[in-house]
């Protein structure tokens, strides 16, 4: 066991070395910082000045060995359109992602978990196609025009809720909700489709024959054993709302890791561009490893994944 | 299922029974639209007309039946870029979907079968692949070589092909482990004769599902990345693109984005449902997908 | 003893109610959709970020809100040149301080000049400082003489507000003693506000002091702006009265005066040009006639009136930018004016042998305060198609078409940019950047007569001659067709309901949040 925790975790590391290649030349072939840092009028000893001051200047090749060798001390560079060290602005910005990630998981638990079980135990019923197509919904509607809809009435018009920035728990629940509301159809059908087999199985039918009440054998057994597979992937969705944060950060204005990604691609920022593509794979990297996990500790005969 | 019995011919002829007739008849129909669309739209999607720009759809009070929804802020005629832009949008979700699932599955199938060093190599890729944001990945193609239908078509199907590749391989995992491969194997059938016509028919069911829950979902990442600058450009009427486009005018001309965003939505809601209702009969336990 | 007692009641509370009325109290947020760059070193910036430095620093020159240089509103109080215009000597405003208490002498003024032109500098106008800089000469603490190597007019306007940061006096022993770096995340001038705390990508934040001789006492206890991407969310804040002050775009304008927001207006804010990018040579636009006639071909009035809203007015010289034009005393001649006349211009293409036309590549993007970019792009290829040219649309954004534009790989394609209007200074280090000669990469219009003015206007010693050469060269660049001046842009910023009164001024790149935060 341990020797294949090993394993794992030194695949691991070699997939994000691999991907910190791939990432440094797409980050550079995006093309020239410069033009965006610098006013229209710079002379041409400006652009050389400011070339050699960021270190752009030197080969390719030397660029990437620095990037490596700080980057394994934590430095991964100065960024070139806020001059200040990476670091600092991935330590203002993680943590607003994160958070806002785990409130729309709540919120799409708190949505999916009673249309799951309500579907799977009244399966076959209106309740249950209806629930479905709601959770599908979901699906079904642009990001971000669902989140500018919910700017335009509930902040705008109704003005119920703050529309942007963050700063107070009233600012989480417009992006919250937006962000959550694509996830929910997949825990939704998680949820169902888990249930619905626990409820097929032995030992409900098992407890039922010794005439336990129903209400019991829905909560206490089947629900129980449904929540297995939606725990694990609760995981996996949680690295989905991570990474794909970038639309609704930009509608909302949400200071986090997707929103710097976007300025950072756009503004030819490469060394942020490295770095938050980089810790996004290895937040999706190590939730997936620590699911892989999960799932080996919890059903010991499935073990780890080859 | 390969097997033949009494069982599955009932279910085959009740599947049209309970096929969910409403999607499948809303997929049917913005196909047609598609391919008629040159027959069947009111104008020229691509003629603009500056003094006419946001006018309003036919029932308000400016509005006139030569553009029954109105027109967007060029003055194009709303209704001929949604009935060209089935054609685009449908486009665009089929062959990224096409795309990715065949790469996917034959990544798939070969881990799967051949295993050992392989498999593994090939499912690191795939892991490392699916750590991939699609968005950011399609954004950097765009800033670096222009946003264009096909870069969108890449820059998804780079990274989507990773999921049905995991899909199927965990499929030929279970599926290896079955008697008639085994026998397959002592008989002397060749590697490629096992995998094509004793592996892939057996995972296309699942596959199936997901590819057309999929088509649905690229669609509306066209529409994020428009919103970001890395979609389908302009003058192309793209659905994604027209939503996008008209984002700024929510709330005084409100067509230009809600139009595009009804077709999107029905078709969407469409294929998941029809996705679902084929999961569901082809296996209640595809529950991962 | 009582007596006594509420003699001092009533002396506090007469101090209390004065301090309280005097005291800055609450505060101004202003909300914009893009900012250009976020740093808060002014060697760094450049004039995108003078909005809110010009807050936190002052300049050796200020400026009214129209653009006047003002002994009043600078460090400097007085300056003047030597006969031979080689010595401008400046008498500097005695007690100033900086945020840490350090007293603001010549010794600074001469350290941010020099750390302005230095080469860790970015600011993007260093260059003509670093050429006609011979040395700065600090006689007492209150006098500051710059000597330059040829004679020139160009120093006051250079280190004014009405530029760019160059003029900025920095605290030269807090930088020396904490270094650049640490500067740069704390920074530290002699402004009205001072320095509080950043997020980038969010806001910067700003305190008052509590007195200062630019403005007198702060109305507001803080000033924060804000970057806010998505025009719903800015204007749903708007509404919410979360934000004082936003740039909005000319199509919402109607649906916030309805609300009840008073919207106001930087006129001729910004011109939006586009040029070919050249060598022409090979292209069908090395014909006069040729860009005569794609000219006439675009109805800058129906654009005016349509994409930006009313919003704009047909302009009619490349780089006419119209402050400059008040400076140099010239008036747009009617015969200077562009008709709509595609006829005229399908006629034009027939003499010039392209009576069939010919393809055309039009980059189209987007550019901070012009979201209607892409939309023109169109329109302009709409109307040429019209006439038989057969235009491309290649969207982009904007660093992907400068390199295009700077590497000169698309000779012939059509690039633009809506260039901020700014006075005769700022205009003619604009031709300085576009119109001279081909060796500078982002030349557009590759004409010497242009490049011959140009030069001869930096060595003028005589206002007269100098505003006859920038007549000529805007003169040239209309007769020639050197570009396609669209249209003039007026900007519209929405304002909260409890703004009672803000005049944006026209200066550069400067929104003058002076007037918002001066004292009553």
């Amino acid at each position: 066991m341990l020797r294949l925790l090993l394993a794992r975790l030194s695949q691991s590391a070699v997939t994000l070395l691999l991907f910190s290649v791939v990432v440094f030349g797409l980050a550079r072939a995006t093309g020239d910082p410069l033009t965006l840092v610098l006013p229209m009028v710079a002379t041409e000893e400006d652009v050389a000045n400011a070339r050699r001051y960021l270190g752009l200047d030197r080969p390719f090749y030397v660029q990437y060995l620095t990037f490596v060798g700080r980057a394994t001390t934590g430095d991964f560079g100065t960024s070139i359109r806020s001059r200040r060290p990476v670091v600092d602005l991935l330590r203002e910005r993680l943590p607003n992602s994160l958070a806002l990630a785990a409130f729309s998981m709540a919120v799409s638990l708190l949505v999916a978990f009673p249309l799951g079980v309500l579907a799977a135990v009244r399966r076959g019923t209106a309740l249950d196609s209806g629930a479905k197509v709601l959770a599908t919904l979901g699906q079904s509607l642009p990001t971000f025009w669902v989140g500018i809809v919910l700017i335009e009435v509930v902040a705008g018009r109704l003005q119920w809720l703050p529309a942007g920035g963050s700063g107070s728990l009233a600012h989480y629940v417009l992006p919250g909700f937006t962000l959550g509301w694509f996830v929910v159809a997949g825990l939704m059908r998680l949820l169902r489709s888990a249930m619905l087999e626990v409820l097929d199985a032995e030992y409900v039918t098992t407890a039922r024959a010794k005439g336990a009440p129903e209400v019991s054998v829905v909560w206490r057994h089947a629900l129980r054993n449904a929540l297995i597979p939606v725990v694990t992937f609760a995981g996996v969705y949680f690295a989905i709302l991570v990474t794909s944060a970038i639309v609704v950060e930009t509608v909302f204005a949400w200071p986090g890791m997707g929103r710097l990604a976007y300025e950072a691609i756009t503004g030819r920022d490469f060394p942020v561009i490295q770095a938050v593509v980089l810790v996004t794979a290895a937040i999706v990297v190590t939730v997936n490893f620590a699911v892989d996990l999960l799932y080996a500790v919890i059903d010991p005969r499935i073990g780890l994944a080859p | 299922m390969p097997s033949s019995t009494p069982e599955s011919a009932w279910r085959r002829s009740s599947l049209f029974r309970r096929m969910p007739v409403i999607p499948v008849g809303i997929i049917t129909g913005f196909v047609l639209l598609a391919l008629a669309a040159g027959l069947v739209s009111p104008a020229d999607p691509y003629a603009q007309s500056l003094r006419a720009r946001l006018a309003p759809p036919v029932w308000a009070a400016d509005g006139s039946w030569a553009h029954p929804l109105g027109t967007d802020r060029l003055g194009r005629d709303l209704l001929s870029r949604i009935i060209f832009g089935a054609r685009v949008s449908l486009t665009a979700g089929v062959a990224t979907v096409l795309l990715a699932g065949l790469v996917g599955a034959a990544v798939g199938l070969l881990a799967g079968y051949y295993r050992g060093r392989i498999g593994r190599v090939l499912m690191r890729l795939t892991d490392a692949t699916l750590a991939l944001p699609i968005i950011l990945l399609a954004l950097v193609l765009a800033v670096t070589a222009g946003p264009s239908f096909v870069n969108v078509v890449i820059a998804i199907g780079a990274i989507l092909w990773a999921r049905y590749a995991r899909v199927v391989y965990g499929e030929v995992l279970a599926l290896m482990e079955r008697d008639f491969i085994a026998q397959a194997r002592l008989t002397g059938c060749s590697d490629r004769r096992i995998i094509l016509v004793h592996l892939l028919p057996n995972t296309l069911p699942s596959l199936l599902v997901l590819l057309s829950l999929q088509i649905g979902y690229v669609i509306i990442v066209e529409a994020s990345l428009s919103f970001l600058g890395a979609g389908i450009p302009p003058p192309t009427p793209a659905w994604g693109s027209m939503i996008a486009e008209g984002r700024d005018y929510i709330a005084s001309a409100w067509w230009v984005s809600f139009f595009p965003g009804l077709a999107i939505l029905l078709v969407v809601l469409a294929f998941n449902l029809v996705g679902d209702w084929l999961r569901d009969e082809l296996d209640p336990k595809l529950h991962h997908l | 003893m009582g007596a006594a007692a509420a003699l001092l009641l009533l002396l506090l509370s007469a101090t209390q109610a004065t301090a309280a009325a005097a005291a800055p109290t609450g505060e101004l947020t202003v909300a914009l959709s893009s900012f250009a760059t976020e740093v808060l070193d002014p060697a760094l910036g450049g004039h995108g970020v003078k909005f809110y430095l010009a807050l936190m620093f002052d300049y050796l020159i200020g400026v009214t809100p129209d653009g006047r240089l003002s002994p009043e509103l600078g460090i400097a109080t007085a300056w003047e040149a030597s006969p031979d215009h080689r010595r401008w000597t400046f008498t500097l405003r005695r007690d100033v301080r900086f945020h840490n208490g350090d007293a603001l002498t010549s010794a600074d003024v001469k350290f941010s000049i020099l750390r302005a032109i230095g080469p860790r500098s970015t600011t993007g106008y260093a260059g003509v400082l670093r050429a006609l800089l011979d040395r700065i000469e600090t006689p007492a603490p209150d006098r500051v003489v710059i000597v330059t190597r040829e004679p020139t007019l160009v120093i006051p306007p250079y280190l004014s507000r009405a530029l760019a940061t160059e003029g900025m006096i920095l605290p030269k022993r807090y930088i020396e003693s904490v270094g650049d770096d640490e500067f740069a995340r704390k920074p530290i001038g002699s402004g009205p506000y001072r320095f509080v705390e950043q997020v980038t990508g969010s806001h910067v934040r700003l305190a008052a002091v509590p007195h200062h001789w630019r403005i007198g006492t702060p109305r507001y206890q803080t000033v924060t702006f804000r970057v806010i991407p998505e025009e719903s969310t800015r204007m749903a804040m708007v509404r919410r009265a979360e934000v004082d002050l936003a740039d909005v775009s000319r199509d919402r304008v109607r649906e916030m005066e309805q609300a009840g927001f008073p919207v106001r207006y930087r006129d001729n804010d910004a011109l939006l040009h586009l040029w070919w990018i050249l060598p022409w040579d090979q292209t069908p636009v090395r014909d006069r006639r040729v860009r005569e006639a794609l000219n006439l071909a675009i109805d800058r009035r129906e654009i005016a009136a349509t994409i930006f809203g009313g919003k704009a007015e047909p302009a009619a010289v490349p780089f006419g930018l119209t402050w400059a034009f008040r400076d140099v005393k010239l008036t747009v001649p009617d015969e200077w004016r562009y008709p709509f006349d595609p006829a005229r211009a399908r006629a034009l293409l027939a003499e010039a042998g392209y009576r069939d036309g010919f393809p055309i590549t039009i980059f189209a993007y987007q550019l901070p305060a012009l979201p209607e970019g892409r939309e023109m792009a169109e329109a302009i290829a709409g109307y040429w198609q019209k006439i038989g040219v057969r235009p491309t649309l290649v969207p982009v954004d904007y660093p992907a078409f400068r390199k295009q534009w700077v590497d000169r790989t698309a000779p012939g394609a059509i690039g633009y940019y809506n260039l901020p209007n700014r006075d005769w200074i700022g205009t003619y280090t604009l031709l300085d950047k576009f119109a001279h000669t081909p060796s500078r990469p982002t030349d557009t219009v590759a004409d010497r007569e242009v490049d011959r003015m140009l030069d001869a206007i930096l060595t003028a010693t005589d206002r007269p001659k100098i505003n006859a050469l920038m007549r000529q060269a805007f003169a040239r660049l209309r007769r020639e067709h050197a570009g396609i001046p669209l249209v003039y842009l007026h900007t519209p910023y929405v304002t909260s309901k409890r703004i009672a009164a803000w005049d944006p001024g026209s200066v550069m790149l400067d929104l003058n949040i002076d007037g918002l935060v001066a004292e009553r």
